[in-house]
């Protein structure tokens, strides 16, 4: 039963269009892993096990009647818990909204649901998707599948282990400073940070006003591609959402890398990096290049201040968002998410208003530099072996601990300040037995192109089809 | 320098009412002095822009155009 699970989210899709599976049994595959891992991983929230089945009833009667099907029909999915649907929970991770239900319902998820996908949980995630490790204190740390002790990545941890753990074929994560390819990689996964502006945000909850971003975690490129085309596009209900038509992203994956151009930064990405990052990195290349890509070192313009301007704008946004609560209930909060926000008080507004005044400036600098010379970068995600929960526990470990923190998210946050897509896939297991990922990132709305490499070196490795250990 | 952790907390207290939660966020407040460092070393690099509104469109005068 469980081997259903194993299915990728398109030959899942694929196998309940052609009858070879019933979305109930789709379903149950995905609930007997969440039965035999879940209580090690702590993925999940809550569960509606008794909506799903009526759901997947609905999907099977569906194929049965002959019906038009959807991209996603008859897929069973969670998504971290901070996606509002009318009328169900929505916590955010947070005991601040412990029994908060929205009235509305978030536009990426009605559109998964108008091509057949349904809900059948909420994922565990940092609260108010604020730390890049998945401590929460509420409802408890989340785990990596792959090793327990150790980070999940955040703040889409539930999204990263439940997608490794084939608890689900996908889930929707967030993506503020990294928080979708932070998890996709310490959970050995694909995770793909959108162009801001691509997807809508309509229904999701906020963090950062101008760096958020909405999108897949799931096995594959393939699967982050036919998500993408679900959820991509310009939607009414969110004006800052752009209107850039959405290309066939599954089209584009056709596994020639000819004529790619790939960039490597010598600086910044690579400082601090550990051996065994750097050697799967190296190894990745090859393989791409095998395919066709050339590679190229170089060193990125700018990178001070899109540092120094990207660390200041989302903290300021979150401090404003969460004032009235950090006012009144301080304490409701895990410290490593109070004490992150409370700066952001006393970071002067010209600091605020200059960091965002450049953000197209150095865009269109950086872009000219580097997209010139190259049509994707190529980075670790995370430059270090994955660390500990204990290592990275900023509540209760000794002063200090907020630096191993912060450094997990190191090589993801430019790339939200620059607004630039940035998938991470797989390319290898640490010495502690955690993924390795490899983030890909790539002009605005260069989707397509960083899938397809993302797909490209997937057809030549196995890394992304490995079952983790919590499954046995 | 020396009375900036206690400058800072007198500043959020007095603008927004806020106290520190906790110990971390007395260091990460004390930490800005970093953030104003790294501030100073990009004065005078780059002029301030007219338009603000403009992430949107270099967004768009750099994007994926034929893949």
């Amino acid at each position: 039963m469980t081997a259903l699970a194993n299915l990728s989210l398109t030959d899942a899709a694929e196998a309940v269009r052609t009858g070879q599976a019933t979305s109930r049994e789709l379903l149950d595959a995905c609930w007997a892993n969440l039965e035999k891992a879940n209580p090690t991983l702590n993925a999940t929230i809550w569960l509606d096990r008794e909506g799903a089945e009526a759901a997947a009833k609905a999907a099977d009667q569906a194929v049965a009647d002959k019906k038009p099907l959807g991209k996603l029909h008859g897929v069973p999915m969670a998504h971290k818990d901070m996606y509002y649907q009318a009328g169900k929970l929505s916590t955010a991770g947070s005991a601040l909204r412990r029994d908060w239900r929205p009235t509305i319902t978030c536009t990426a998820v009605s559109r998964m649901a108008n091509e057949g996908a349904y809900v059948f949980g909420g994922l565990n995630m940092a609260e108010f998707a604020q730390n890049p490790t998945g401590h929460n204190k509420t409802y408890g740390d989340c785990h990596n599948p792959w090793n327990p002790p150790r980070i999940t990545g955040g703040s889409s941890s539930g999204s990263g282990a439940a997608v490794a753990a084939r608890m689900t074929y996908a889930a929707l994560g967030s993506d503020t400073g990294g928080s979708i390819r932070l998890p996709a990689a310490a959970c050995g996964v694909t995770g793909i940070k959108p162009t801001q502006t691509r997807v809508s945000r309509y229904g999701a909850m906020p963090l950062s006003f101008t760096h958020d971003n909405v999108g897949p975690l799931a096995r594959t490129a393939r699967d982050c591609a036919r998500i993408m085309s679900v959820i991509a596009g310009h939607d009414p209900m969110d004006p800052t959402s752009a209107h850039e038509p959405v290309p066939d992203y599954e089209a584009a994956l056709t596994g020639d890398l000819r004529g790619l151009r790939i960039g490597v930064p010598t600086t910044f990405f690579l400082d601090n990096a550990d051996a065994p990052v750097l050697a799967a990195m190296d190894e990745a290349l090859a393989v791409l290049a095998a395919r066709g890509a050339t590679v190229t070192r170089m060193t990125l313009p700018l990178m001070d201040a899109v540092a120094a301007y990207g660390g200041i704008v989302s903290r300021v946004e979150a401090a404003t968002i969460h004032a009235q609560w950090m006012r009144d209930d301080p304490q409701a909060y895990g410290q490593h998410i109070s004490s992150r926000m409370y700066p952001g008080y006393a970071i002067p507004a010209p600091y605020y208003v200059e960091s965002l005044s450049r953000r197209g400036p150095i865009l269109r600098a950086f872009a000219a530099e580097v997209f010139s010379r190259v049509d994707v970068l190529v980075t670790p995600t995370i430059p270090t072996c994955i660390p500990t929960l204990a290592e990275t526990d900023i509540d209760h470990g000794p002063p200090g601990t907020e630096y191993k923190f912060l450094a997990v998210s190191i090589n993801t946050r430019p790339f939200n300040y620059l607004g630039l897509p940035a998938v991470s896939v797989n390319c290898g297991l640490d010495p502690n037995g955690c993924p390795i990922g490899l983030q890909i990132a790539g002009r605005p709305f260069a989707e397509a192109r960083i899938l397809a490499a993302a797909d490209a070196y997937q057809r030549d490795t196995d890394w992304h089809i490995r079952r983790p250990p919590v499954l046995g | 320098m020396d009375d900036f952790p206690q400058a800072t907390e007198a500043a959020i207290a007095r603008w927004f009412g806020v106290a520190p939660p906790n110990d971390p966020g007395r260091r990460m407040a004390a930490d800005l002095v970093h953030t104003i460092a790294a501030f100073e070393k990009l004065r005078g690099t780059m002029v301030f822009e007219d338009e603000p509104s403009s992430f949107e469109s270099a967004l768009q005068a750099t994007k994926e155009t034929a893949p």
